[in-house]
């Protein structure tokens, strides 16, 4: 799976959450847009849209901090890529 | 109270030495700091020992000095807590900020509320020592732990402080006091309640009673230390009785919430403490989990710190209920900073009682009850009093209120406390004549159980956390655009977690435009979230006028929050007509 799929799925579901296109580089989390409690949905609507697994104990809340960071988390840390 | 209550700092020092020496090689601490590790295990003797040596290595406080302690989750913080209150120092543990923080304005934010506090010192990470000592008039000391970089990254940032602040007198601590807990609030003029031994010893015994709780229970927490229910209810309470609890992050708790069920089963816990929203949470998060996880020896989940509502506990106990979550396992405390922790509780093996919303006889006055909306048209019961609690409820006209009539809550216990430390020092908290405390919250008693239907005062709690409006109404007022002291801050009921979300009114200055209030709307959010932490789910900006005012002028939180959540279902944005209601 490429970056531009990981980043358009990441978009979407940023999108999909706040109601907001966000640019790559937005902070999510820091900015309140995605609040700490909604951190495991947006997980989880990333795994639904990308067919993956990412395991929780491996990922901490900054690693969502931008749609940027979210495409090097799920390269980093998502099975069946 | 019993005889042998501890009556000073040094008897209760004493009763805690001999309790830790009593389980000198049994594990009571377990903690875990990183979630690819195993806990690390503290005994009786080891908590003893090393928090002993941070203590000395650490801190200068004379004996009876406050220390206040700014950490985030780590093993220094557990060992110096119990460090400092066995070398006499009283502690003050201060809420580590969230990562959703702007660094400067934190800082600054925090330089502002400390300064004129009467401490003897500020004992930190070494990088936040750094840069807020040059503006704090007591000593500050950065302590070094294990993973600091991690949680320092935040506040690599050069603070310039223009003036240091002239030493404020510290005063002499009461004898009989312990530590020291905040009791909510973010941004304005902190206030601690002073726990003494007396107040404490009395909690740890009455809710022990009540629990039937000793050395063969457990609990499991990933409640921070600064909240009462973290410090008391699953910190002290256990080690008190040399039952072993289980700690780990709130962090680590959000990504992974199964941990406190992989804890719970791994180490035999039996009792653990959650806010309502908790209970939303978990439910919702059950497909992520690894389960199954064995939950039947669990003796009590107790939702505490926030109202209790019932499709909370419903979606636990539907989701978890294959693992052996029961009904009645589900349980309810009303509990305050005030009263060291616990005034009632449901009792074992029962299922919280309910009460028709429509049968409450509503003689309350004054639109009270508008502190928060119910989701649900049954009130849950907070549970019985606690042996040595008594409570009483206050109609609006001043009397004691009749079976299934609200009112104001006031309690009158064995652990209730007698004043504050704050920017005076150390006050006495000025009681009723014969010890009547009016918590500021407001609720009913029906056969003997408590009800609490909300506040008097206009406290927000969101995710479990106390938040003043007038802390976040300041904080909107600096924002350009804003029509100063037209800004209006109060909870609205967040259904989906089971919580209270923060909303925030405030008022365009001069002719309305609807960019312009957008653009400002956006910059409220941020602005409020880098000070607290906490971001508002609702901004609005509206025109000149909207909010609403009493007769006498003053600005109605209540009408304005109705206001907001009529238009809000009906989708109104810019209605101009002026308010106002009477009161």
């Amino acid at each position: 799976m490429d970056r531009e799929t990981i980043a358009a799925a990441a978009r979407a579901v940023v999108a999909e959450m706040t109601g907001a296109e966000v640019d790559g580089d937005e902070p999510l989390i820091s900015s309140g847009r995605i609040d700490s409690l909604s951190i495991l949905k947006l997980i989880t609507k990333l795994e639904q849209r990308l067919n993956i697994r990412m395991p929780t104990e491996k990922l901490q809340p900054d690693d969502f901090e931008t749609v940027d960071w979210i495409v090097d988390t799920v390269e980093r840390t998502a099975e069946g890529l | 109270m019993s005889a042998g209550s501890p009556e000073t700092a040094v008897a209760l020092r004493v009763e805690l030495e001999r309790r830790l020496g009593e389980n000198a090689d049994r594990v009571l601490l377990r903690i875990l700091t990183a979630r690819n590790q195993k806990p690390i295990e503290l005994t009786g003797r080891a908590i003893l020992d090393r928090g002993a040596a941070l203590a000395r290595q650490l801190s200068q406080a004379p004996e009876g000095g406050v220390s206040l302690v700014l950490m985030p989750h780590s093993v220094e913080l557990f060992l110096l807590h119990f460090g400092l209150i066995l070398s006499g120092r009283l502690p003050a543990i201060l809420a580590w900020p969230t990562n959703r923080i702007d660094p400067e304005k934190y800082q600054r934010n925090l330089l502002h509320q400390l300064r004129n506090l009467p401490a003897a010192e500020l004992l930190t990470l070494p990088r936040l020592a750094a840069n807020l000592g040059p503006g704090l008039p007591f000593r500050t000391v950065g302590a070094s732990i294990e993973g600091a970089e991690q949680f320092e990254k935040s506040f690599a940032v050069d603070l310039a402080i223009e003036d240091r602040p002239s030493a404020v007198e510290t005063g002499v601590s009461p004898g009989d006091a312990v530590f020291l807990q905040f009791s909510g609030g973010t941004t304005g003029a902190q206030k601690c309640v002073v726990v003494t031994a007396r107040m404490l010893e009395r909690q740890m015994e009455r809710l022990a009673e009540f629990l039937r709780f000793g050395r063969e229970d457990g609990v499991v927490s990933w409640l921070p230390m600064y909240h009462d229910m973290g410090l008391i209810a699953c910190l002290w309470f256990p080690l008190w009785h040399g039952a072993p609890s289980m700690q780990f992050s709130a962090s680590d708790w959000l990504l992974e919430p199964d941990l406190l069920f992989r804890f719970a089963e791994q180490y035999k816990a039996t009792h653990c403490w959650l806010p309502n929203f908790a209970f939303s949470y978990m439910a919702a998060q059950k497909e992520r989990m690894r389960g199954p996880y064995a939950l039947g020896g669990m003796r009590a989940f107790v939702n505490c710190s926030e109202p209790v509502r019932t499709r909370s506990f419903g979606a636990f106990a539907e989701a978890f209920g294959e693992w052996g979550v029961r009904r009645e396992q589900l349980q309810a405390s009303y509990a305050m900073a005030e009263n060291v922790f616990a005034v009632t509780q449901t009792p074992e093996g029962t299922v919280p009682a309910r009460y028709p919303r429509d049968a409450v006889r509503q003689e309350t006055g004054n639109g009270r009850g508008h502190a928060f909306d119910l989701m649900e048209d049954v009130y849950v019961s907070s549970g019985r009093l606690l042996e040595g609690m008594e409570l009483r409820i206050r109609t609006a006209e001043g009397g004691e209120a009749g079976e299934g009539v609200p009112g104001g809550i006031e309690i009158r216990t064995e652990s209730l406390f007698g004043g504050y430390w704050g920017n005076d020092g150390f006050r006495r908290q000025a009681l009723s004549d014969d010890g009547w405390y009016s918590t500021g919250d407001f609720g009913f008693v029906s056969q003997g159980e408590l009800y609490v239907i909300g506040r008097t005062k206009d406290i927000i709690i969101v995710g479990g956390q106390n938040v003043f409006p007038e802390d976040v109404e300041a904080i909107v007022n600096g924002a350009p655009g804003i029509y100063p002291g037209r800004v209006v801050a109060f909870g609205v009921t967040d259904e989906e977690q089971g919580t209270e979300s923060l909303a925030v009114v405030a008022e365009l200055r001069g002719e309305w435009e609807e960019g312009a209030a957008k653009r400002i709307e956006r910059e409220i959010k941020g602005l409020v979230l880098s000070a607290i932490g906490i971001a508002p789910r609702f901004v609005r900006v509206t025109p000149e006028r909207w909010i609403v005012k009493s007769t006498a002028g003053k600005i109605s939180r209540s009408e304005t929050r109705a206001r907001f959540m009529s238009e809000r279902h009906s989708g109104s944005r810019t209605g101009r007509t002026e308010a106002t209601v009477n009161g």
